[in-house]
């Protein structure tokens, strides 16, 4: 169904109660249906209409609160808005959990730093902020709340225990972290467990939570790029580019061609660093030094190569509201690239041996299994929903900065184990490699930046980052400063579907199960 | 006939207390069976040591029942050490009993129990001095039938009524098994009296089927009582259902007049004259010791993990009564010597070890509020020595040096290594495979009982009345550190202790094994230019004659020193290990004291979590996660039959709960009870099928049978 | 297996001659502004265009604070009035009441374990940490290995700004180690909270929740740095000075 036939459906199946409204933008579907009819109406986009979930995003408005589910994939391009509004004395919502399990964390997220209730989501509460530290009542992101000064007079609550779910004889509670083995993002893993095989896996994140969303509002743009670009470093560029297309989509700024294919220069230079430090982790995982050793030596190869090519390892203060800060020059763009094909080389090597050393397959195939049908479930995004046969790919779905103009494909496993991944990593930066390739052949000459005037709006900006479709919604004040900013990191989504890879393995495999999934704390915890 | 006078004593105490209780009212009959029972218990240990030690056997016929012949006491070394472990046991139990019955005053009559309590003492020891076959039988009666009466004390819960029917039909197919096999023997004899039953086995009248069956008797017939597979079903729940004072009784009396049993009949009466029945004691041993710490290990429930234990350990005492066997029947006067003594060492250590614990589980249950070691943890801050106590307990069981366990286990290990010298290649096969099984079954004890202590004792306690366990009234701490200290001494004196099992084994082995065993190494005397030259010598170099200031005595133990073409030596000397041991620990300790400073070393902080804010019990292993890898490994043992997998949701993708058990059936409950069972049922539904109440029918059931009758008279 | 020990022959060594000479290769540093003389309306631009107050002007000098600088580059992509970008990596500075390193002989003489603990790091840092034990870098043949527990840890390594739900975990590290230990910050946020901090939920930078030893600028600040941080631990390397140009005390933060 393209965009124009589910409008139709839609007016089909709800004759009255749900207002249509074509938007400025015509890629948008903006529903307004009537409270009562929000969670069926979400419910038969996400199953019936099977358009993937994108997350929600709460505003407080000057009198009412207001709050849009957010559809993507609809074919031939576009999205679907679900707006649902209420007043601010009435801080309920019904939620629409039970029909679209996806969007379970963005409820909670908004119940536990918003203060809103969701009618008939099971589980809120002690998700964001923790209960071991805060006291509930405490929301962040309100409008009256003071991000600048610490929360001065903690009450949190002191018979806090974690939630037990397995009833078996002689379960427990296997606790790792926030600190554990080695150098680790902070992250708290739960296994309950009688021994040896995982029953229930549990992430408490958010240890990390330094209040992105919150302490950007009342920023300048330009200064909340910096934190849109220092969130998640490991992905940096792709998030600052996802940010200054929000803020381009808002004021409808025509980025210089230049510029635009600059940024998918660099962008799959990112993607092909991180996926090879990928690969690198999960050979580290499964204590093949060599291997590890030879992808580490190339992932270096790669962040010396942005050095040198950008003046950053991790690409930081490339991405500018309206282009890019520097222009590459093109025999730069050119080394950069052979570089770039050397090391794919080399990769390519190391996949061939790789696939024949069987103590190193034994570990990740039927390993850390999730299947097709919870990938939906989840709205799983990134090469993780890719290796279970969700593809997904905003590049294609959803093009930006001119990604129509060159052809990739998006590789699709259907196994969904550990192995899966990997082979999905390998595929992603072989195209990454070939996308460059077409891109420094399609450089001309131009300007890469035009002067961008901000003013007052709301847009959604979107990029595929390396580890799946990130989201950032903003909306400018008169002012031109931020007045609400969200983001929906792909880690935010897919840790949501971490569970399902670890339950019924063993305890041994969880490292080698993390490092397939490639989930990053910091992107998740903002 | 000094002891003779003693056992009358005993007789006239156990009465005593009999009638004591009686007259005195329910409360005090714990103090009753405190001081009486112990006193009984000092007066036994006496009379056993002097039996143990006594010149020669001693034999009194009391009265002469027309019909049945003579009564007869007849006491020997044998029966001394029986009487003698009986002894400690007792008297451990009888302090133990004076606190722990009290518990039991609300709801049961203790009258009653201390009855009981004074019978079974009194059949006990007449079961151990019998010498005749009626007596013994008539006491072994008794003794079956308190048993269970003790077991099934605590009626009012069903399952304890349940475990005790099964004790008394096992027990009683057991009693009339060895009963059987024990007249046939007499019937060749044409007497009841032990002297005539010994004089026919020994003069070869009896054919090799009879011996055969005999063998098969009674060793299967006292296998009940000794917790042998397969007729120990009803060990793990007796031992469950009884109450805390009597269980000790059941794991450190009982087991061993199963084992008396077996040695008494086919050690003494009627030696082996076929490796056969050796081979069979031998596997059916080590089947025994396997099954039994396999259960153990993967048991929470601190006493029936206890009777595994049981089951595990008369499995090793029996592996040496097989290994004692074989050896008399291939001519190895020698070698079946040390293999009666190591399995009798193996049964006094497990008496020791086993009430101790069974009294330390006992202790526990009653200030924990639980026996269940998920819900237990962290008591060694509560109670520190109850848990240093049950500590020596777990440590001589797990068979760790200086403790009594590791030499029984050591030497029993190595009494079937010491199977090269026999001829036969599918026998030394069959001493292999027995030996590794052993070898596993001693690595699985570890893990069974680093289990028991750990899940128990340290860490964090599980549940809110392990948090708040004090310790026990001291008559408790009192009986566990008479054993204890008992448990150590047997583990770092073996070289007397054997001199005194050498006598305990003079009944079944002609020879004096103790002078090959515990040669006076140390001592200088005599005996010393037995051993070879350059073995004296390189002992020499290695300091050995330091060892002799240090203690004189007997301080090796030799297991083997090999030929003039292989000459290897298998010894140890425990006493000088503890002795060196302790040293080192208190060089140690002076030198970090001392010479560091203690005070600088040590930094004390709380145990590293991760980073959590505050580590719940629910976040440390419990012992069913603990014992999961060895329940993963032996699954082809185990078979869990999954109960319940089961999920709760909330709109389709909320998990609220998983629900996951499964059950284990024993593997002899599978395997026979339960076919057992459906067998007996099918059959009386055969049978009951045949009453339809029609003349005919019966007409022609009684024709058929008559017929039948008629033929088989015919043919036979 | 064996293809691969061949592999890794073939390879051949790559570990950089640092600290015995310097490294020369490109892309190894992103590389921190130079203060000086500049005309005082450029300085005044630059101040107006730092986003995290990183330059000042002191006797009319532009003075970089390194603990505050992001690399935003925001003060060299003007071609009008760029500053100089040094291209060093050696930044590891003594913190403002850190234990002054002693020089070789000392407390940390022989190997040093450290335990790295992320309190709200972005991932950059952290993953330079963990380029260090890549074969360019290898700190092991410097005796620096990194440990899972804070029982055997010598050295705190600490990212990230100390987000607020970090802290105790952060405090219980420090706490659970053996003395005598050290803290190093590794990174802009956990010397100043960098963009993120101070907030509700984030300190402004380590030193607010634990006694900070050696501060390590950069955003990231690249394996390299962290290696001269690490050796000025030791007492192998000498700290710098956490400004540019060197300033006798370090200026107060400016709200």
């Amino acid at each position: 169904m393209n965009l124009a036939e589910l409008e139709k459906e839609i007016t089909r199946s709800w004759p009255a109660g749900v207002k249509i409204q074509g938007g400025g933008d015509p890629r948008f579907l903006l529903i307004e249906p009537d409270i009562g009819l929000l969670r069926d109406l979400c419910g038969w986009l996400f199953t019936v209409a099977s358009l993937p979930f994108c997350g929600t995003i709460a505003e407080e408005g000057a009198e009412e609160w207001e709050l849009r589910h957010i559809f993507y994939g609809v074919k031939g391009g576009g999205w679907v808005q679900v707006m649902a509004r209420r007043p601010l004395a009435v801080n309920t919502f019904p939620s629409i959990s039970t029909m679209v399990h996806a969007a379970s964390w963005q409820e909670r997220e908004i119940e536990d730093l918003f203060g809103l209730t969701f009618e008939g989501h099971p589980l809120l509460g002690d998700f964001v902020l923790h209960n071991d530290v805060w006291q509930e009542g405490v929301e962040p992101m309100r409008h009256r709340f003071n991000a600048r000064t610490p929360v001065a007079g903690r009450r949190p609550d002191p018979d806090w225990r974690p939630r037990r779910i397995v009833q078996a004889p002689g379960s427990f509670i296997m606790p790792i972290g926030p600190v554990f083995a080695g150098a680790n993002e902070s992250v708290h893993l739960e296994l309950e467990t009688v021994g040896e095989d995982v029953i229930r896996a549990f992430s408490r994140l958010f240890y990390k939570y330094r209040g992105v969303e919150k302490i950007a509002e009342g920023r300048s743009a330009q200064d909340v790029l910096l934190l849109a670009e220092r969130f998640s470093a490991t992905t940096a560029f792709a998030h600052a580019l996802a940010f200054c297309q929000a803020v381009e989509n808002i004021c409808a700024v025509e980025v210089p061609v230049r510029a635009a294919v600059l940024r998918i220069f660099i962008a799959e230079l990112e993607r092909f660093r991180h996926h090879v430090g990928a690969i690198s982790a999960i050979c580290e995982s499964t204590a093949l030094a060599v291997a590890a050793s030879q992808t580490a030596i190339l992932e270096e190869d790669l962040l010396r190569l942005s050095g040198a090519l950008a003046g950053h390892r991790y690409l930081f203060g490339l991405a500018a509201l309206g282009g890019m800060t520097q222009d590459l020059d093109n025999k730069a763009c050119r080394d950069a690239l052979r570089k770039c094909q050397e090391v794919l080389r080399r990769l390519e090597g190391l996949e061939e041996m790789l696939r024949f050393s069987s103590s190193f397959l034994d570990r990740l195939e039927e390993v850390g299994f999730i299947s097709t049908a919870e990938a939906r479930n989840h709205s799983l995004v990134g090469p993780l929903a890719r290796a279970s046969g969700v593809v997904h790919d905003l590049r294609k779905i959803q093009p930006y900065s001119g990604y129509e103009r060159f052809s990739f494909e998006t590789p699709k496993e259907r196994e969904g184990d550990g192995y899966a991944r990997l082979r999905i990593l390998f595929e992603e930066s072989r195209q990454s490699v070939q996308l460059m390739e077409q891109v420094v052949a399609a450089l001309e000459p131009g300007s890469v930046e035009v002067p961008v005037r901000l003013r007052a709006g709301a847009a959604l900006g979107w990029a595929e980052a390396p580890r799946g479709a990130a989201f950032h919604w903003l909306r400018l004040g008169e002012d031109g400063r931020v007045a609400r900013y969200r983001i929906n990191p792909p880690s935010f989504i897919n840790w949501h579907g971490f569970h399902l890879s670890v339950e019924n393995f063993a305890f041994q495999d969880l490292p080698i199960i993390l490092a397939t999934l490639d989930l990053s704390v910091a992107e998740n915890d903002r | 006939m000094m002891n003779f006078t003693i056992f009358l004593y005993i007789m006239a105490a156990c009465g005593l207390g009999i009638i004591l209780a009686l007259l005195f009212p329910q409360r005090q009959s714990p103090k009753v069976i405190a001081w009486f029972g112990s006193l009984t218990a000092l007066l036994l240990i006496d009379g056993g040591g002097r039996a143990l030690f006594a010149a020669s056997a001693l034999e009194k016929t009391l009265w002469t029942i027309p019909a049945l012949g003579p009564v007869v006491i007849r006491l020997d070394p044998l029966s001394g050490l029986f009487l003698l472990v009986a002894g400690v046991v007792f008297l451990a139990v009888s302090i133990f009993s004076g606190s722990i019955l009290l518990s039991l005053l609300q709801r049961y009559n203790l009258k009653v129990y201390a009855l009981m309590y004074f019978s079974l003492l009194a059949a006990i020891i007449w079961i151990l001095i019998a010498g005749d076959v009626f007596s013994f039988l008539l006491a072994w009666e008794i003794m079956s039938i308190l048993c269970y009466l003790l077991v099934a004390y605590k009626y009012e819960e069903d399952e304890n009524s349940r475990a005790g029917y099964m004790l008394l039909v096992m027990s009683e197919a057991g009693t009339l098994a060895a009963a059987l096999g024990m007249l046939l023997l007499a019937g060749h004899a044409g007497s009841l009296e032990f002297t005539a039953l010994k004089h026919a086995g020994a003069t070869g009248q009896i054919s090799a089927a009879t011996r055969w069956i005999i063998f098969l008797l009674t060793f299967f017939g006292f296998g009940v009582k000794a917790g042998l597979v397969p007729v120990n079903l009803w060990l793990p729940r007796a031992y469950t259902a009884a109450p805390a004072a009597f269980v000790p009784l059941l794991a450190g009396a009982t087991l061993n007049l199963g084992l008396y049993g077996i040695l008494r009949f086919n050690g003494d009466l009627l030696p082996m004259l076929s490796v056969g029945p050796g081979l069979v004691v031998l596997i059916v041993g080590t089947i025994t010791a396997l099954l039994g710490i396999l259960y153990a290990t993967t048991e929470n429930d601190v006493k029936t993990m206890l009777a595994h234990s049981s089951i595990e350990n008369a499995g090793i005492i029996t592996v040496g009564f097989g290994a004692g066997f074989v050896f008399t029947a291939s001519n190895k006067p020698v070698l079946a010597g040390f293999a009666f003594l190591v399995a009798l060492y193996h049964m006094t250590n497990h008496s020791l070890y086993k009430t101790l614990l069974l009294i330390g589980a006992g202790v526990v249950n009653e200030r924990a509020g639980t026996r269940n070691l998920n819900r237990l943890g962290g008591l060694i801050r509560r109670m520190p020595i109850t848990s240093l106590l049950f500590l020596t307990g777990v440590l001589s069981i797990a068979a760790l040096p200086p403790f009594n366990g590791f030499v029984s286990e050591w030497l029993t290990l190595q009494t079937l290594l010491r199977s090269v010298e026999l001829l036969s290649i599918p026998q030394k096969i069959v001493f292999a495979l027995c030996g590794a099984g052993l070898a596993l079954t001693a690595a699985l004890a570890v893990t069974c009982f680093a289990k028991a202590f750990a899940m128990g004792f340290l860490g964090m306690s599980r549940s809110k009345k392990a948090e708040e366990a004090t310790e026990p009234q001291s008559s408790a701490l009192a009986s566990m550190a008479i054993l204890s200290v008992l448990c150590l001494l047997l583990g770092i004196l073996p070289t007397y202790v054997i001199g005194g099992l050498n006598r305990a084994i003079q009944p079944v082995s002609a020879v004096n094994v103790a002078a090959t065993l515990v040669p006076p190494f140390f001592s200088g005397s005599p005996g010393h230019e037995k051993l070879p030259a350059a073995f004296r010598h390189d002992f020499h170099d290695l300091g050995a004659q330091v060892g002799q200031q240090i203690a004189p005595g007997p301080g090796l133990v030799i297991l083997h020193r090999g030929g003039a073409k292989n000459p290897v030596i298998f010894a140890a000397a425990p006493t000088y290990l503890f002795i060196v041991l302790a040293a080192m620990l208190l060089i140690l300790f002076v030198v970090v004291n001392l010479v560091f400073g203690w005070r600088r070393l040590v930094i004390r902080r709380p145990c590293w979590d991760g980073g959590i804010r505050r580590l719940l019990p629910e976040m440390t292993y419990t012992a069913t996660g603990f014992s999961n890898p060895v329940r993963v490994v032996f699954q082809s043992v185990f078979r869990p039959t999954i109960v319940e997998d089961t999920r709760e949701t909330v709109g389709v993708h909320f998990r609220t709960a998983i629900r996951r058990q499964d059950e284990n059936t024993h593997i002899l409950d599978r395997l026979l009870l339960s076919p057992g069972r459906k067998t007996a049922m099918a059959t009386a539904r055969f049978f009951a099928g045949m009453h339809q109440g029609r003349l005919n029918a019966y007409v022609a059931y009684v024709l058929g049978a008559l017929l039948v009758g008629l033929l088989m008279n015919h043919l036979l | 297996m064996s293809q691969w020990v061949r592999r890794g022959i073939q390879t051949g060594i790559k570990t950089t001659a640092y600290p015995k000479r310097q490294e020369t290769a490109a892309g190894v540093s992103p590389g921190l502004p130079i203060g000086g003389d500049y005309p005082a309306r450029t300085i005044a631009e630059l101040i107006e265009r730092c986003p995290t107050q990183a330059l000042s002007e002191i006797d009319r000098r532009l003075v970089v604070d390194y603990r505050r600088c992001v690399h935003c580059s925001r003060c060299r992509n003007d071609p009008a009035m760029a500053v100089v970008w040094q291209q060093g990596y050696e930044w590891a500075g003594l913190a403002a009441g850190g234990e002054q390193p002693e020089l070789p002989g000392n407390e940390f003489r022989h190997s040093v374990n450290i335990l790295v603990v992320d309190a709200g790091d972005c991932g950059a840092c952290l993953h330079e940490v963990k380029q260090l034990n890549n074969p360019y870098y290898n700190m092991h043949r410097l005796g620096f290995f990194i440990t899972p527990t804070p029982r055997q840890a010598d050295v705190l390594l600490v990212v990230g700004p100390g987000s607020d739900q970090m802290r105790v975990a952060l405090q219980k590290a420090y706490e659970a180690m053996p003395t005598p230990k050290r803290v190093v910050a590794v990174g802009t946020c956990a010397l100043s909270g960098s963009v993120f901090g101070p907030s509700f939920v984030s300190a402004g930078g380590i030193g607010q929740i634990l006694p900070v030893d050696i501060e390590i600028p950069g955003q990231p600040p690249p394996p390299l740095a962290i290696l001269h941080g690490l050796l000025a631990v030791v007492g192998r390397k000498a700290p710098v000075a956490l400004t540019s140009p060197e300033l006798p005390v370090i200026p107060k933060e400016r709200v």
